[in-house]
C-alpha cells in the first residue's frame, strides 16, 4: 500500500492487486496453521501451556465469537492467529511518503485542471474555508506532469513514474478517499489511525493484535524511516493507541542498532551472552520450581528467543550481502538511511514472515516555490527514483 | 372391577405427586428475576447494538425502561408488563418466520433466556440500576471466620468466596517476601538497608505494622503513588503532535508527590486538580494543582484551526474526568447514547458545559500560564498590593493582582476572526501589516478606559488603531509601534469607554520602507481591557505605576493552569449533532447526567460545584473507582478488572461487596484518606499471604480473582529501572524539579520543525527516579515504553502487563542496566575481599532481600567462572566492557556480568 497524506482535498491509496497466486498462499497458509494449532492444542501442557491453551481454545473458526472474546494473551502476545474469515493477504508492506507527493501529478490525471492552469481559483473552492500559507486569491495549478494511459487497464499514469508505469495493471488505485485534514501531522494520524488526534492504535497494530505474527524471532509490526526526520505526527503513526503497547510498531533502523537494544554491550562475546541467559533461566527455572507461575515460564521462552532475535534482526537487516542485481534493482546503498534501502528490507522482512511492515520517507512536501519545494521539477528525480524500488518490491 | 387396597395406596400416591408436580409447575410462587444480572446481560449481548443507544431499530429502545415500555414505530409498545404472551417482544423471539424472529439474522435466544424474559416481563418488567450507579451503602462484614488468619474485614469477604469455590487461601508470606513486596508497593524501591534490618530484627506482633506505618511516611511515597497517577493524567513534558514542544507542567508532577506524601483527602486531592482555581482560598499551589488539566494537548501548527484544537482539549478534559476519576467510557455518548449505559447524547454536552468555559484556546504559549514569581518578585508584589489596598477597592486589587500573576483574562489572538490583507501568522498571532484590518468581535467595553497588549515590532513608525464597529468606524485609541528591545513586549493606552459591547477593528500603517508589500510589520499576541491603574494622584502613584508594568514584564518561569472565563466573556455550549463539532445543536447548560446522583443544591454551576458533585459521598462512582485503582496497584488487577468501565460493559467484579465496603469505608470512616485505604489492604491475610501458584489453583482460579494466593506482578516500567538503580546504588535520591534526560540511544528524538535535542543530564541527574524522566509524547523514553509504559497522548486508566523479547533485550542491554551492574559489581569488589561465592551471596541477597538457592547460586557461579576465563584471555573484551571504569580487572568484568544476570532474573523483575 502507498500513500501519503496530501495537502489537497483528496488522498489516494493504491494497493496491490489481489493475486490468486496469494490467495492460493493464503490458503496452504492457512491449513498450515490449523495443523500446528491443532497439534498444540492438544500437546498444551508444559512451558506455557495453560496460557497457550487458553489462547487457542477461544480461536476456534466455527465460533467466531469465542475467536473476537480471547485475542490477547499476554504471555505470548504475538502468536499468529488465523483471521475469521481468509484473507487474501498474508502481510502487509505500507509505503507512506511523508509530506505527499501529489496525486494530481501522479495517477489522479484531471483534464478540467489542466484547462484552468493559470487561472484564479474559483469562489466556490474557497468560500467558508482556511487554508496555511494562502493569502489572497491563489491561482489554479495543472498539472506538471504528462500523463499517458497505460497497461491493459488503461490507468492514466504520469511520467514522474516511469517504472510504476510499467507494472500499471499490477496495481489498483483507489482514488475514493477524501480528507478534512490538510494539515501534516493530524493527516497522517488519520490515515494510519482512523482518527486525526492521538490515541488511537494504528493500523499495523490492529493487525498484529488481531493476526499476530509468524515468525517469533522478528518483531511482528516494523517501521523504517527514511529522509532524516519522523514523519509529523510522531511515533503516534505507529502507536497502539488504547491497545497494549506490546502491538506499537517497532522501529528498526538501517544506521546503529537495528532493533533498540539489540546488540550485546561492547565486550560481551555471543558466547558470554548465550551463558548468561543460560545463567538467568536456570535461575528461573528454580523460581518456576518454587512458585508454579507459568509467567515464568514464558519469561525463559522471551529470554530464549531474544537471544534468537538477536541474530535473526540484524541477519534480516543486513542488506550488504544481496547480489548485486538486487542492489542494482532496488538503488541501495548499503549502510545509508534511505528508503531504497527500506525497500528491500520491507520485502525481506515479510519473506522472513514480519506481519505488516510500515515504511515512511520523509520530506515529499511540495507545495512550496523553493527550489526543493516546488512541484514543477525539484521533486521529479526523486519521484523517479524511488517509484523504481516500489515498483519491484511489489513484483 | 376391584383395586385392590395396595393399588388404592398407589393410585392415590400418584395422584397427590401428580397434584405436587401440577402445583410446582403451575401454582408455586415464581422466582423473582433479577433485571441487573439476568435480564440486562441478555439485552446487552443480543439486541441492544439495534435497539439500544446508538440504533433504536422501529422505534424500540432497551436503555431505559420509559423507552422499552413506550409505543414502538408500530404504535403498540413491545413490552406489556404483567403479559408476555401478548408482549410483541415475546412474539418476536419466539416466532418461526425468521424475517420476523428476532434476533434478526442471528442466531434465537435460548430456551433459558426466552424464559427468563417471559417470567421477567410477567413479573411487571421492573428495572434495575446497575450497581455501580447506584450510591454506596454500608454493607456488613461477612461473618466467615478461620481462626488465627483474619486481619481486617477484607479477608471475610475473601474468605467467603473462597469457602464458595472450595478453595483455602495460602500461608503467609516469609518475612523477606513481605518486605520487598511491601516497599515496592509503597515507595516503588526497595527498602533501605536500615530498614530492612529494623524490620527483620523486629520479633514483635506489630513488626510488619511498623514496617508498613514506615514505608507509607517515607517520603518517596509519593513518588511511587504519582507515577501511577500521571497516566490518568496524561501528564507530559511536551504538548503533542507535530511540533510537540516542550511544556513546562513539572510543577504539577511535584504537587501530586507532596499531595500524596500529605496524604491529602481524596476528595480535597480531586476538587483542587478539578477547580483549584475556583477555590475560595485559591493560592499557588491550588492553581498548579488544575495543570491536571492542562496536561491535554496543543496543537499549534500553521494552519490548523484552533477552535478546532481547543474543542478537542475541552472533550479530552470531559473524557479524562469520567474515564479517570469515575470509571466509565463516557466518550460513547459524545456521538449518540451511551449504546450500553443510562447515559444521553446531551448529557455529554451539558457535562462538557463545565468546562468549555475554560480561558485555554490552544495557544502556542499554552495561555492562562501561572507566572511563577522569585522571592524578590513576591516582595515587590505584596508592597505593590499594600500600597493598592489605601488606594483601590478589593475588587480591583484582585482583579490587577491577578493580572499581573497570569495576565488574565484576555483576549488571545487566536479569537481574531476577520482579516482585510493579513491573517493569523506564525503562532497564531494577529500579523499586523501595512494597511491591514482585522477584527475581534463581541468586546464588553463598560466602565472600560485602558487596554493592555503584549506584541512586537519588526518596523518603526507604525500606527495601530482601534475602531468601533467598523474599519473606519469612530476611533477607540492610537498608539505608534517601534522595534524597540527584540522579543515580546507588553505596553497599553487608555480610551473613552463608548459603553457597551462592540467589535473592534484594528488597523495598521507605518511609514516605514517596506521590502514586500505584505511584509510582517508587527504582531499581537493577546490583549486586555480594563481599568487605569488605580491612585492617580495619590502619594506614590508613580513609583507603584512604574512597578505594575515593570512586574507585568518581567521574565519568569511558568505553568499551564485552568482558569475560567469572566461573565463577559462567557462562551456558550452546545449540542455537536452525532459529536461533530461543526454541526452545533441546542445550547445546553452545565448540567450532570441525571441517572447518577444529583447536583448538591448550593454548589455553584461551574467546575467547583461539579468537583463538590464528583466527591459527593453519593456519586456512586468516585469512592468505587479510586479503590479500585488502589487495590489494582496492590494486587495487579482490579477488583473490577475494567478499571476504564465500571459500566455493564465492564467486566464484573468477583468481590462487588468488597469493592463496596471498601468504598463506603473510604468514604465515611477513613475521611478519604489514601493511605488509610491502602493501609487496610496491605494489614490484610489476604494481601500478606504468599504469591506461589500450584495445578489446583491454576485450574481453579488462573488469574487471581478469588485471592487465594498473594500477589506476583511483574514490576512496572518506572518500578524496573528505579530498583535496579537502587539495588547497586546508583540511584539519586534528589526529588522534585525539572525534568531529567538520562542516557538513551541516539536518533530517538526526530521531530520535524522542532529543534529541540535529548541532552544527556549530568551528574546525579542521570539516576534519578524514573518518574522525573523526560517525557516527550511523540517519543517517549524508550526502555519505559517497553514495559508497557504509555505514550500518554490521553488518560489511560490502566496498563496492560505484557511478556516480550524486546523487553529482555533492554534489561540485558540498555546501557542503563549495565552502567548499574557495572557500578554493583565494582562495589562488591571493593567492600568484600571474600571467596567469590560470598560475593555472588551478596549480590544475590542484596538484589531479592533473601538467599539465593544453592542451584541458583551454582548457575550463577557457573556464569562468572566462565566469563573469568574468557575476560582473563581476553583483555581487548575487558577494557571494552569497563570502558567506563579505573578498575580493568578480568573480575570486575565477569561480576558485572553476573549481576547484570541477576538484573535480569525473573523474581527481580517481579513482585512475588
Amino acid at each position: 500500500m502507498i500513500s501519503g497524506e496530501g495537502l489537497g482535498e483528496v488522498k489516494k491509496i493504491i494497493t496491490m492487486k489481489d493475486h490468486s497466486k496469494i490467495i492460493k498462499e493464503s490458503q496452504e497458509e492457512k491449513n498450515r496453521f490449523f495443523t500446528r494449532r491443532h497439534f498444540l492444542k492438544e500437546a498444551s501442557f508444559g512451558f506455557g501451556g495453560l496460557a497457550l491453551a487458553n489462547l487457542l481454545g477461544g480461536c476456534n473458526f466455527n465460533d467466531s465469537t469465542a475467536a473476537s472474546n480471547i485475542l490477547f494473551d499476554p504471555a505470548n502476545p504475538l502468536l499468529p492467529r488465523s483471521p475469521m474469515f481468509a484473507g487474501k493477504a498474508k502481510s502487509v508492506i505500507y509505503l507512506h511518503m511523508a509530506g505527499a507527493p501529489s496525486q494530481l501529478e501522479l495517477f489522479d490525471y484531471k483534464p478540467e485542471l489542466m484547462k484552468m492552469d493559470g487561472q484564479d481559483c474559483p469562489q466556490s473552492l474557497l468560500e467558508g474555508k482556511k487554508f496555511a500559507f494562502i493569502r489572497g486569491v491563489p491561482k489554479m495549478l495543472g498539472p506538471q506532469a504528462k500523463f499517458k494511459q497505460h497497461g491493459e487497464s488503461g490507468a492514466w499514469i504520469s511520467d514522474y513514474l516511469p517504472h510504476l508505469s510499467t507494472i500499471a495493471d499490477e496495481v489498483s488505485f483507489l482514488k475514493a478517499v477524501t480528507t478534512d485534514q490538510f494539515n501534516h501531522a493530524p493527516a497522517q494520524l488519520l490515515m494510519h489511525t482512523g482518527s486525526p488526534r492521538l490515541g488511537r492504535p494504528s493500523m499495523g497494530s490492529w493487525v498484529t493484535y488481531g493476526l499476530g505474527t509468524e515468525n517469533q524471532n522478528l518483531p511482528g509490526y516494523v517501521v523504517l524511516t527514511s529522509g532524516g526526520r519522523n514523519p509529523d505526527s510522531g511515533k503516534s503513526v505507529w502507536g497502539s493507541g488504547f491497545l497494549p503497547s506490546v502491538y506499537q510498531g517497532v522501529q528498526c533502523r538501517s544506521e546503529g542498532d537495528p532493533v533498540l537494544f539489540i546488540k550485546d554491550p561492547e565486550g560481551m562475546s555471543r558466547n558470554l551472552r548465550k551463558a548468561s541467559i543460560d545463567a538467568i533461566n536456570k535461575a528461573n527455572q528454580q523460581e518456576y520450581e518454587e512458585y508454579n507461575d507459568p509467567e515464568i515460564l514464558s519469561r525463559i521462552s522471551q529470554y530464549e528467543m531474544a537471544y534468537r532475535m538477536q541474530i535473526a534482526a540484524p541477519e534480516t537487516m543486513n542488506i550488504n550481502d544481496e547480489p548485486a542485481y538486487i542492489h542494482e534493482m532496488y538503488g541501495t546503498q548499503p549502510g545509508k538511511a534511505c528508503f531504497a534501502n527500506n525497500v528491500l528490507l520491507a520485502r525481506k522482512l515479510v519473506e522472513k514472515g514480519v506481519r505488516f511492515v510500515q515504511l515512511f520517507d520523509w520530506g515529499w512536501d511540495s507545495h512550496g516555490t523553493s527550489e526543493d519545494g516546488s512541484l514543477s521539477c525539484s521533486r521529479c528525480s526523486k519521484i523517479a527514483k524511488q517509484k523504481k524500488n516500489i515498483s519491484h518490491v511489489y513484483t | 372391577m376391584r383395586i385392590k387396597r395396595s393399588n388404592k395406596v398407589i393410585v392415590i400416591i400418584t395422584l397427590l405427586l401428580m397434584i405436587g408436580v401440577a402445583w410446582y409447575f403451575f401454582l408455586r410462587p415464581q422466582d423473582k428475576i433479577d433485571f441487573n444480572t439476568q435480564v440486562k446481560p441478555i439485552f446487552n449481548k443480543k439486541c441492544i447494538s439495534c435497539h439500544g443507544g446508538v440504533r433504536q431499530k422501529a422505534g424500540f429502545s432497551l436503555l431505559f425502561r420509559t423507552e422499552a415500555l413506550a409505543p414502538t414505530e408500530s404504535g403498540k409498545p413491545a413490552i406489556i408488563p404483567g403479559n408476555a404472551a401478548g408482549s410483541e417482544l415475546i412474539k418476536r423471539i419466539t416466532a418461526n418466520d425468521p424475517d420476523e424472529r428476532m434476533p434478526y439474522k442471528h442466531d434465537p435466544l435460548s430456551k433459558e433466556e426466552i424464559s427468563v424474559l417471559k417470567k421477567w416481563i410477567n413479573q411487571g418488567a421492573e428495572w434495575g440500576d446497575h450497581w455501580a450507579y447506584v450510591s454506596v451503602k454500608e454493607t456488613a462484614v461477612p461473618d466467615a471466620i478461620e481462626e488465627g488468619w483474619n486481619k481486617n474485614g477484607i479477608d471475610n469477604f475473601v474468605l467467603q468466596q473462597l469457602n464458595e469455590i472450595e478453595l483455602t487461601h495460602s500461608p503467609q508470606a516469609d518475612k523477606n517476601v513481605l518486605l520487598r513486596r511491601a516497599s515496592l508497593d509503597l515507595i516503588g524501591i526497595p527498602p533501605s538497608e536500615n530498614l530492612s534490618k529494623q524490620f527483620l530484627n523486629d520479633k514483635s506482633d506489630r513488626a510488619y505494622e511498623n514496617l508498613i506505618d514506615s514505608l507509607l511516611s517515607n517520603k518517596h511515597f509519593g513518588e511511587k503513588w504519582t507515577s501511577m497517577w500521571l497516566d490518568l493524567a496524561r501528564y507530559a513534558d511536551t504538548k503533542g503532535y507535530e511540533h510537540d514542544a516542550t511544556r513546562k507542567i513539572w510543577r504539577y508532577r511535584d504537587w501530586l508527590i507532596n499531595a500524596f506524601n500529605k496524604d491529602m483527602p481524596y476528595h480535597e486531592f480531586l476538587t483542587e486538580q478539578l477547580a483549584g482555581d475556583l477555590m475560595p482560598d485559591a493560592d499557588e499551589d491550588k492553581l498548579i494543582a488544575t495543570a491536571f488539566h492542562r496536561n491535554s494537548m496543543c496543537n499549534d501548527e500553521g494552519g490548523t484551526d484552533p477552535e478546532e484544537f481547543r474543542t478537542a482539549s475541552v472533550i479530552d478534559r470531559v473524557n479524562t474526568t469520567w474515564e479517570a476519576l469515575m470509571g466509565t467510557t463516557f466518550a460513547c455518548v459524545q456521538c449518540h447514547a451511551h449504546p450500553y449505559d443510562p447515559f444521553k447524547h446531551d448529557e455529554y454536552y451539558k457535562f462538557m458545559a463545565f468546562f468549555n468555559n475554560a480561558r485555554d484556546e490552544n495557544t502556542e504559549f499554552d495561555y492562562p500560564l501561572l507566572r511563577h514569581f522569585s522571592d524578590s518578585a513576591t516582595e515587590k508584589l505584596s508592597e505593590l498590593v499594600s500600597w493598592l489596598k489605601i488606594n483601590a477597592d478589593e475588587k480591583r486589587i484582585n482583579e490587577i493582582e491577578k493580572f499581573i500573576k497570569t495576565w488574565q483574562p484576555s483576549y488571545n489572538s487566536v479569537v481574531f476572526d476577520e482579516f482585510v490583507n493579513t491573517e493569523l501568522g506564525d503562532g497564531r498571532r494577529v500579523m499586523l501589516r501595512n494597511k491591514s484590518v482585522s477584527r475581534l468581535k463581541n468586546v464588553e467595553l463598560s466602565n472600560k478606559n485602558h487596554f493592555i497588549f503584549r506584541y512586537d515590532a519588526f518596523v518603526n513608525n507604525g500606527k495601530l488603531e482601534i475602531h468601533i464597529d467598523k474599519p473606519d468606524g469612530p476611533l477607540l485609541s492610537s498608539i505608534r509601534l517601534d522595534k524597540g528591545k527584540p522579543g515580546l513586549k507588553i505596553t497599553g493606552n487608555d480610551f473613552v469607554s463608548p459603553q457597551g459591547v462592540h467589535d473592534l477593528f484594528f488597523t495598521y500603517t507605518t511609514t516605514a520602507a517596506l521590502k514586500e508589500k505584505d511584509e510582517d510589520c508587527a504582531m499581537i499576541e493577546w490583549i486586555h481591557f480594563t481599568q487605569k491603574f488605580p491612585g492617580e494622584g495619590k502619594p506614590g502613584y508613580a513609583e507603584m505605576k512604574k512597578r505594575f508594568w515593570d512586574l507585568l514584564q518581567l521574565q519568569m518561569p511558568t505553568t499551564p493552569v485552568m482558569m475560567d472565563n469572566p461573565d463577559d466573556m462567557f462562551r456558550p455550549t452546545n449540542v455537536f449533532e452525532r459529536g461533530n463539532w461543526l454541526v452545533k445543536g441546542d445550547e445546553v447548560n452545565a448540567d450532570v447526567p441525571k441517572s447518577l446522583n444529583p447536583f448538591p443544591n448550593a454548589a455553584p454551576r461551574n467546575r467547583l460545584g461539579m468537583a463538590m458533585w464528583l466527591t459527593a459521598k453519593e456519586n456512586p462512582l468516585t469512592a468505587r473507582t479510586m479503590v479500585n485503582r488502589v487495590w489494582e496497584q496492590l494486587f495487579g488487577m482490579g477488583l473490577a478488572e475494567t478499571l476504564e468501565d465500571m459500566g455493564t460493559q465492564g467486566i464484573q467484579p468477583v468481590h462487588k461487596d468488597l469493592l463496596d465496603w471498601l468504598s463506603w469505608r473510604f468514604m465515611h470512616e477513613n475521611k478519604w484518606s489514601m493511605k488509610k485505604l491502602i493501609r487496610d489492604i496491605m494489614m490484610s491475610a489476604t494481601y500478606m499471604q504468599q504469591s506461589n501458584v500450584n495445578e489446583l489453583l491454576i485450574e481453579k482460579d488462573p488469574t487471581n480473582k478469588f485471592y487465594a494466593r498473594g500477589p506476583r506482578v511483574r514490576l512496572s516500567a518506572e518500578q524496573i529501572r528505579d530498583q535496579s538503580l537502587a539495588v547497586s546504588g546508583l540511584l539519586s535520591n534528589k526529588m522534585f524539579g525539572e525534568p531529567v534526560m538520562p542516557w538513551q540511544p541516539k536518533g530517538i528524538w526526530l521531530s520535524p520543525w522542532n529543534y529541540e535535542d535529548w541532552k544527556i543530564s549530568k551528574g546525579e541527574d542521570q539516576y534519578r527516579r524514573a518518574i522525573y524522566t523526560f517525557w516527550k509524547r511523540t517519543a517517549a523514553y524508550p526502555s519505559m515504553l517497553s514495559f508497557d509504559g504509555v505514550a500518554r497522548e490521553a488518560c489511560q486508566a490502566r496498563r496492560i502487563r505484557t511478556n516480550t523479547p524486546l523487553q529482555a533485550l533492554v534489561t540485558l542491554n540498555d546501557s542503563v542496566y549495565l552502567e548499574a551492574a557495572n557500578y554493583f559489581a565494582i562495589k562488591l569488589l571493593k567492600e568484600d575481599a571474600g571467596n567469590i561465592n560470598t560475593i555472588l551471596k551478596k549480590a544475590y541477597a542484596t538484589a531479592m532481600l533473601h538467599e539465593a538457592d544453592e542451584k541458583s547460586l551454582a548457575a550463577l557461579n557457573n556464569l562468572y567462572q566462565t566469563a573469568l576465563k574468557n575476560y582473563t584471555n581476553n583483555k581487548e573484551e575487558t577494557a571494552k566492557l569497563l570502558a567506563n571504569n579505573e578498575n580493568k580487572k578480568p573480575e570486575a568484568a565477569a561480576l558485572t556480568l553476573v549481576v547484570n544476570a541477576i538484573f535480569n532474573l525473573d523474581e527481580f523483575v517481579m513482585k512475588n
